[in-house]
């Protein structure tokens, strides 16, 4: 069916503790909503976004935690093909700041090597209660090899920046990639792995 | 963090094996608030599967066995006078006679540890949560600071139970070692990692590349080792729940690529599908005509009675005798198609079984069988992940002290979890090895033996390394089970590079050790390096580098009357079988959603989300349900088109 309606697909994962918005950024970007209807998202594993960046068509598949967070029994199923993952906390709350580490563990132990990583601290409309400041924050995404951004998803500030920055690095890593996965790649007729079972229909 | 739990739901669920989620997700989405916990800091009971270092935890684990002290009891003033309490088991004890050998240098990995997939977290990060939680005034201290590293080490080691430091009991071990030595090898080995990704060249390809014990622990997140080794019948019961229910998006397959045949002594490949058939090298031009003929024949045998009429009374094994085949091909049928046995399986049995695995032929490959990348323990995760996705509450390491029965109605009202929280419900679902001794105590319980193997080879070397070849090794007695052997190789994401894992799996008659080790024996060569010279026609086999023997309880088909006293509104999920597949797990998950909520469809599709967030709500509605048809909408997979995967996902279509 529809699979030529776009020239990258990538899935982004969000992960974090609960309450720091993450699925406001993804309700805010994906469809320019906030705050988003608490149980709205019930039954909604991801949301799609197509993007176009340099005339190329980016579809970006955003997954969220389904709650899972809230006592740390995130499925490792849901880190596995991710190819990029926000790390985000909420810079009014240095409760969600101190856990980033355990999440950091979490990675470490299910997600791919060649994934991206951005750490995003959200809720900078509310400055006045700001508890993690920016410069902690930059020393420990630097420290770990990560991008670093904040945003508000209520005011909209950054958002579209950190998916559409995302989406770019994703594109020249994939660009990279193909060059040396080409290389390794198994031979044809091998290492053929069937996604999505519903592609398959013959006999 | 510690969220308080709502007090009341529809569901709770104990235990996350591969029963226990599918009710989990069925009742979820069927729009019941369910609540699922699990005792154990990771998903899945005995269906789990673990890296390297998880292994060896959960083997420590399991040797150990101690007791837990009765804790306090402060729980019991929660019961009311017309209640009574049915106490839930802290301890699991269905895995027994748990043996690990380590044939490398096991000296050599001393030093090393399990390498991530980012540089080492810095100072606050060696640190679990819990140590910055039960101190929440440390300010965060400066970066590689050797005497915050300490603390941080110390905190962790205090730590009892916590989610990371279980699993990774010996990084952290080693992490507080290594103290005298600030720049950790981590971060050395990290880079190292990345080299050999990106510059695969170095490797170079003829010899078998000597892989020592340091390197599995080094590299063990690369390996996901299951605790019960099964496959996905191609046409199973499972793949069509993970069709219907969409569930299927949250794994990836890979092909069982070949059958294999242990005969005389030697490992063949067993040519089953048509072209396999003519392919074959091995077999002779008559034998290739008997072959097709009477698999065509056990295609529709129903149709053909007077074919096996005189032999319904006789064994499977016999009326092959009967049929024009050679010895050869009537162990091939018997052992590595049908999988039966040879003294106990009936004419129509075998005919069934062989129908069987000639049905789910070519539906995806050339073998009937799919394996899940990253393990079969993915799968219990997977319907976890859409209970969640569906309101379902998850609670790992959260047990559960009791269930609380209303004498009157004798039905169970709540249960008491190990915070003393009350929560209410309707229905309970819990699982075998979580229901006391004093439950259990008229149930007859069987084993199934286990062996998990790290080797150097494929049993059978062909021109692609990567093979995931299923092998039947009969018994040397008849009467005895056959073993099962399942081999993965490394693009099955469950070993590291120039490594098999390799599975060996048979009821029990003993322990694990006494029944698989004549199997492992017979096709793998144990000894140690220094040996190794001295016996040249060992050579040709793989070499085990490490290995692991346990027994596991088989707690399927037991009636649930023989359990005592257990209310009507509580269920009881076995845990893994000894089957192949995973048809009596999904009978059993359906059985119980079906009694509880007969009305109810089991695993209906859900909604696309494409058609939610893309089309205004009005749209949505209308689409989801036509576009939901399973095997009719190709949907396009995340590596597709990202051309980042270089195992490119696509359909194989086989004539």
């Amino acid at each position: 069916m529809s699979m030529e309606d776009y020239d990258f697909l990538f899935k982004i994962v969000l992960i974090g503790n609960a309450g720091v918005g993450k699925t406001c950024l993804v309700r805010r970007f994906t469809q320019g909503l906030f705050p988003p209807g608490q149980g709205a998202t019930i039954g909604v594993d991801f949301m799609i976004k197509t993007v176009e960046i340099n005339g190329e068509k980016v579809k970006l598949q955003i997954w969220d935690t389904a709650g899972q967070e809230r006592f740390r029994s995130i499925t490792q199923s849901y880190y596995r093909s991710a190819n990029a993952l926000i790390l985000t906390y909420d810079i009014t709350c240095e409760e969600s700041f101190r856990c980033l580490p355990e999440w950091l563990r979490e990675i470490e132990q299910y997600a791919s090597n060649k994934v991206i990583t951005v750490l995003v601290g959200n809720k900078i409309d509310l400055a006045d209660k700001r508890e993690v400041s920016q410069q902690r924050a930059a020393e420990f995404s630097e420290a770990q090899d990560m991008y670093y951004l904040e945003t508000s998803a209520k005011e909209s500030d950054n958002v579209e920046k950190l998916f559409l920055d995302l989406a770019c690095r994703l594109i020249s890593e994939a660009r990279q990639n193909t060059l040396v996965n080409n290389v390794s790649s198994p031979l044809p007729g091998e290492g053929k792995s069937i996604s999505y079972l519903t592609c398959c229909n013959f006999n | 963090m510690a969220d308080n739990l709502p007090a009341e739901f529809d569901v709770v669920v104990v235990g996350t094996g591969l029963p226990e989620s599918i009710i989990a997700a069925a009742c979820a989405r069927s729009g019941q608030r369910v609540l699922h916990v699990d005792s154990r800091n990771y998903y899945g009971g005995n269906w789990a599967s673990f890296s390297f270092s998880g292994l060896l935890s959960w083997i420590k684990e399991n040797q150990e066995k101690s007791e837990i002290s009765d804790e306090c009891e402060d729980w019991r003033k929660l019961i009311l006078e017309n209640e009574e309490v049915i106490s839930l088991n802290k301890k699991d004890k269905t895995i027994e006679h748990v043996e690990a050998f380590c044939f490398g240098d096991q000296d050599s990995a001393k030093d090393v540890e399990e390498a991530g997939a980012l540089p080492k977290l810095p100072v606050f990060g060696a640190s679990g949560a819990e140590g910055v939680a039960q101190d929440p005034n440390k300010e965060c201290p400066p970066l590689d600071s050797a005497v915050a590293r300490a603390e941080s080490c110390e905190a962790e080691k205090a730590a009892s139970v916590d989610t990371a430091s279980t699993v990774e009991e010996n990084d952290t071990e080693v992490n507080c070692e290594n103290e005298g030595s600030p720049s950790v090898s981590s971060s050395e080995s990290a880079l190292d990692l990345g080299k050999a990704e990106a510059a695969p060249s170095e490797v170079s390809a003829q010899e078998p590349k000597k892989i020592m014990y340091s390197q599995i622990v080094r590299e063990g997140r690369r390996f996901n080792i299951d605790l019960v080794s099964k496959l996905l019948y191609s046409r199973g019961l499972l793949i069509d729940l993970l069709i219907k229910s969409n569930v299927s998006r949250y794994a990836e397959f890979k092909n069982a690529t070949r059958i294999l045949a242990f005969r005389e002594g030697k490992v063949e490949q067993v040519p089953c599908s048509r072209a396999d058939v003519f392919n074959s090298r091995q077999l002779t031009m008559v034998e290739k005509r008997m072959l097709m003929k009477f698999l065509t024949f056990c295609l529709d045998y129903e149709q053909h009675p007077d074919e096996f009429q005189d032999y319904k009374n006789s064994t499977f094994a016999q009326f092959l005798r009967t049929r024009k085949l050679t010895p050869s091909l009537q162990h091939f049928i018997l052992h590595s198609i049908a999988m039966v046995s040879e003294t106990d399986c009936s004419t129509v049995e075998g005919l069934q079984a062989t129908r069987k695995f000639l049905q789910c032929l070519g539906r995806y490959g050339n073998t009937p069988f799919l394996f899940p990348l990253y393990g079969q323990g993915e799968i219990p995760q997977c319907f976890c992940r859409m209970c969640a996705v569906f309101g379902g509450i998850y609670c790992l390491r959260h047990s559960v002290q009791c269930l609380v029965v209303d004498k009157e109605s004798g039905r169970c009202k709540a249960i008491i979890d190990h915070f003393g929280q009350r929560i209410s419900a309707n229905y309970f679902i819990v699982e075998d090895s979580y229901l006391s001794e004093s439950v259990c105590r008229n149930v007859c319980y069987r084993q199934i033996s286990r062996a998990v193997l790290i080797t150097d080879q494929s049993v059978l070397k062909t021109d692609s390394e990567q093979q995931v070849s299923i092998l039947t090794v009969p018994p040397v007695d008849l009467g005895q089970p056959a073993v099962c052997v399942i081999e993965l190789c490394s693009s099955t994401m469950t070993c590291m590079k120039d490594t098999y894992l390799v599975h060996l799996t048979c009821p029990s008659t003993k322990t694990a050790r006494e029944d698989l080790e004549p199997v492992v024996q017979k096709l793998f060569h144990l000894n140690t390096e220094a040996e190794k010279e001295t016996e040249n026609e060992e050579l040709d086999k793989p070499r085990v580098l490490w290995a692991v023997y346990f027994n596991m309880r088989d707690s399927s088909g037991i009636d649930r009357n023989s359990y005592s006293s257990l209310p009507s509104n509580v269920y009881v999920c076995s845990g893994p079988d000894s089957a192949l597949g995973n048809d009596c797990a999904v009978k059993q998950a359906e059985t119980i959603f079906q009694e509880m909520f007969p009305t109810e469809e089991f695993c209906p599709p859900p909604p696309n989300p494409e058609d939610i967030i893309y089309d205004e709500d009005e749209l949505a509605s209308e689409e989801s349900g036509l576009s939901n048809s399973p095997e009719t909408k190709p949907e396009p997979s995340p590596e597709e088109s990202s051309s980042r995967g270089s195992t490119a996902v696509n359909e194989h279509s086989e004539e």
